[in-house]
């Protein structure tokens, strides 16, 4: 039986959800669909100043003008940081998941303090790392020192961006953890017990029945991190702000837009914007489909 | 019944959306009634509004010694207006404050904007294909106010004025002072504990950097995390080994000067020196904790603003320094000079809700009382003829007899110029040991090629 009454009350909960629904259009899909519009155009943003269609110049001008190699660069280094950090990020928060998932003692300890970085917020451990990785007094340039070597760290042209990546996945390993612990808490125990008796331990139990099962938490690890690492622009800004071979498509994106000392390009802002979104959809999209295949059920 | 109840709905939820957006972009959103503007003469105590309340708004950047300058002048200045109420915002001045500027203009969300430096670089006919400055485009736009017959105008030099704040013939700002960066601070206990005296020359000046180094004390040291601060010593070569930075920059438009000149060349290889003898680690140093290494006594020389020598004046006021030009050249004459800019400069918004608490403001600041204040505060050098007794200013007066612009306020860039002669173009902290460029030759000729591929079509 329709649970919702007759009348008004009947089309009532319809009625209620145009409001997210309206709210979703303006706010999100609205200005979304905007930046593709805004990206065949010359506009900056300035009130007043007419804007005109330039068909695919801003795509040209990102992909193949006289500053090209930096753009490419932009872009290699963007599918460089989000290959990195899904690997490393998850691979770690699986392991740190399944030992923290045994009986230990202390481990509601453990486990607040990794996922600690992520309620810290970008500000605060970009300024933590920062100092940590002052190459004058960090703690870090001590320690190298104590090896006999040094070096610049986030002023490095070759190493800045992969110090940027160790904090990234520094921040978001607690994140992983926690959905990795969540699904290796939902395999029943006495698949486990089959197992054992079928002569499945350590190893052998890990890669046939945990890994299987948390196939689930895999998919949205994998594709969270994705995501947020291909969108990534905020540890970057706090860390470098581009500077040290460290500029990806995302940062590049805020550049154009706001933080260009001549002029605003939202043009080209917006086409910088589109195809990032385009990375973003293929490597979801096949990624969703892999991923999922690999799901079993109970 | 139902597609009427939710096309109310709808049309509910529009308009409230709509109106929680759409804010006050007429001229009656507020409560003051700004004059008749540009032609209207001076902004007198009693013109304009009534006794209305209004919030003037304004923005600027965290400079510690001018915001605390300014919230002093704005309690006055509330004293001396009751009725009208300052909202004084400062962010960060990095890429935060262009944000808050570009947003707080496209909303009309301020009556007075801080602009970082004069209106530079001027757009010439030669360059052309060059962006438009954002000033300029502004300006362009109609967003920004012609205050040409305001009289506290008049309070500035004329020189002054014409040089930072006018364009087409129209002042459209007031620009509070000149500053210098292409010196160094250096440590007056240091040099006397090792009898060094300030260096004219180059060969002096290695002499110096030799002698510290032979008694352990790092001789430099910069802020290379942020970049741009040890770009400003680089600008101080380019000014004394240059003889006329503006014609080699025309040069390099038309093509009768190269990145790959001899001087260029010259100017990177005293770069690269400079970065060899600067303190280790000075490429994690950023901008902030500058002032503190200086002020710590671990190196006797840094390359900075004159900007900052209130802030190192605040961390250890018996600390004593100087400020010297970078000898660049071995013609004592050529490096007698210092170069800089003209720093901030206020603006007031064409569409301001308070323009008449806006020019009665600037109109407040203008009085050579209080500029003279500014000036103390923030260690700029004055437009006015204001008398001010600091002696870090009297010391610098011998280095600005004939006033120079540096070469980011001469240099107009190529839209889309590769990142080694992009933004001022002169980036020599790509020189090894903080960069990856091994000679200057190298890094001159790959600016040379990144400036031709960006060449007009």
């Amino acid at each position: 039986m329709y649970p919702f009454g007759r009348g008004i009350a009947r089309h009532l909960p319809l009625a209620l959800l145009m409001i997210p629904l309206l709210l979703y259009v303006v706010f999100a899909f609205g200005p979304s669909m905007a930046t593709v519009f805004f990206s065949f155009t010359d506009a900056t943003g300035i009130p007043g100043v007419r804007w005109h269609f330039v068909g695919f110049d801003n795509y040209r001008k990102l992909l193949f003008s006289s500053d090209q190699a930096e753009r490419l660069r932009s872009i290699r280094n963007s599918l460089e940081f989000a290959f990195l950090v899904v690997v490393i990020q998850n691979a770690i928060g699986l392991f740190m998941a399944v030992l923290l998932n045994r009986k230990l003692k202390g481990d509601a300890f453990y486990r607040a303090t990794f996922f600690l970085p992520v309620v810290l917020g970008v500000t605060v451990s970009g300024l933590v790392w920062r100092m940590m990785l002052n190459p004058m007094s960090g703690p870090m340039g001590e320690l190298f020192k104590m090896f006999g070597t040094r070096s610049n760290f986030l002023s490095s042209y070759d190493a800045a961006f992969y110090w940027i990546i160790f904090v990234q996945i520094w921040m978001y390993m607690g994140y992983s953890m926690t959905i990795f612990i969540a699904g290796l808490q939902s395999i029943p125990r006495d698949l486990y017990d089959s197992g054992h008796i079928d002569g499945a331990s350590g190893w052998k139990a890990f890669r046939y029945i945990t890994f299987p099962m948390i196939a689930p938490a895999v998919t949205v690890n994998t594709l969270l991190s994705i995501i947020g690492a291909l969108q990534t622009f905020d540890i970057i800004y706090v860390l470098t702000n581009g500077g040290f071979n460290t500029r990806t498509l995302a940062l590049d994106v805020y550049r154009d837009a706001i933080a260009n000392n001549t002029t605003a390009d939202y043009g080209l802002a917006s086409a910088g914007a589109m195809v990032l979104f385009l990375f973003v959809f293929v490597f979801t999209v096949v990624f969703m489909y892999l991923l999922r295949r690999r799901e079993v059920d109970l | 019944m139902f597609k009427k109840l939710v096309l109310l709905g709808l049309s509910l939820t529009v308009i409230f959306m709509l109106a929680a957006c759409g804010g006050n972009n007429g001229n009656n959103g507020s409560a003051s009634n700004p004059p008749d503007s540009g032609s209207s003469g001076s902004a007198s105590p009693d013109s304009g509004s009534s006794n209305e309340k209004v919030t003037l708004k304004i923005i600027h950047w965290i400079n510690e010694p001018v915001n605390k300058y300014y919230e002093e002048f704005n309690k006055k200045f509330t004293e001396k207006y009751p009725n009208i109420k300052v909202d004084y915002v400062t962010v960060p001045s990095d890429a935060t404050y262009d944000q808050l500027q570009q947003t707080r203009i496209n909303a009309n969300d301020a009556d007075l904007v801080a602009l970082k430096s004069g209106f530079a670089p001027i757009p010439q006919e030669w360059a052309k294909g060059a962006e438009a400055p954002v000033w300029k485009q502004w300006i362009d736009a109609g967003l920004i106010m012609d205050l040409s017959g305001q009289d506290f105008v008049k309070n500035y030099n004329a020189t002054d004025v014409e040089n930072s704040t006018t364009y087409n013939g129209k002042v459209y700002g007031i620009n509070m002072g000149k500053v210098s960066f292409t010196g160094l601070f250096y440590n007056k206990k240091i040099f006397a504990d090792n009898g060094l005296q300030v260096p004219k020359t180059w060969d002096e000046f290695t002499k110096v950097v030799d002698t510290l180094k032979s008694k352990g004390i790092a001789p430099l040291g910069f802020a290379g995390k942020d970049i741009w601060p040890f770009n400003l010593a680089v600008q101080g070569l380019s000014a004394t080994v240059h003889k006329d930075q503006a014609a080699f920059i025309k040069g390099l438009w038309d093509g009768s000067t190269k990145f790959t000149d001899p001087a260029q060349i010259e100017i990177l290889s005293k770069a690269q020196y400079l970065l060899q003898n600067a303190i280790d680690g000075t490429m994690g140093v950023d901008y902030a904790s500058l002032p503190s290494l200086f002020i710590s006594g671990k190196v006797a020389m840094i390359a900075d603003g004159t900007w900052n020598a209130p802030t190192i004046k605040s961390g250890d006021p018996s600390l004593e320094f100087g400020y010297f030009p970078i000898p660049g050249s071995n013609d004592a004459a050529q490096n007698a000079s210092l170069a800089g800019k003209y720093d901030m400069s206020w603006m007031v918004l064409e569409k301001a809700k308070n323009k008449d608490a806006a020019l009665k403001w600037l109109a407040m600041q203008s009085e050579p009382d209080h500029y003279a204040e500014f000036v103390k505060a923030s260690g700029f050098l004055p437009n006015a003829d204001v008398q001010i007794e600091d002696p870090f200013v009297n010391e610098l007066k011998p280095y600005l007899q004939s006033f120079k612009l540096a070469w980011d306020q001469l240099f107009i860039n190529r839209p889309n110029a590769g990142e080694h002669v992009s933004g001022s173009s002169v980036h020599a902290e790509f020189l090894a040991p903080a960069g990856p460029i091994k000679t200057p030759d190298e890094l001159a000729a790959l600016s040379q090629k990144e400036w031709d591929a960006a060449a007009p079509k």
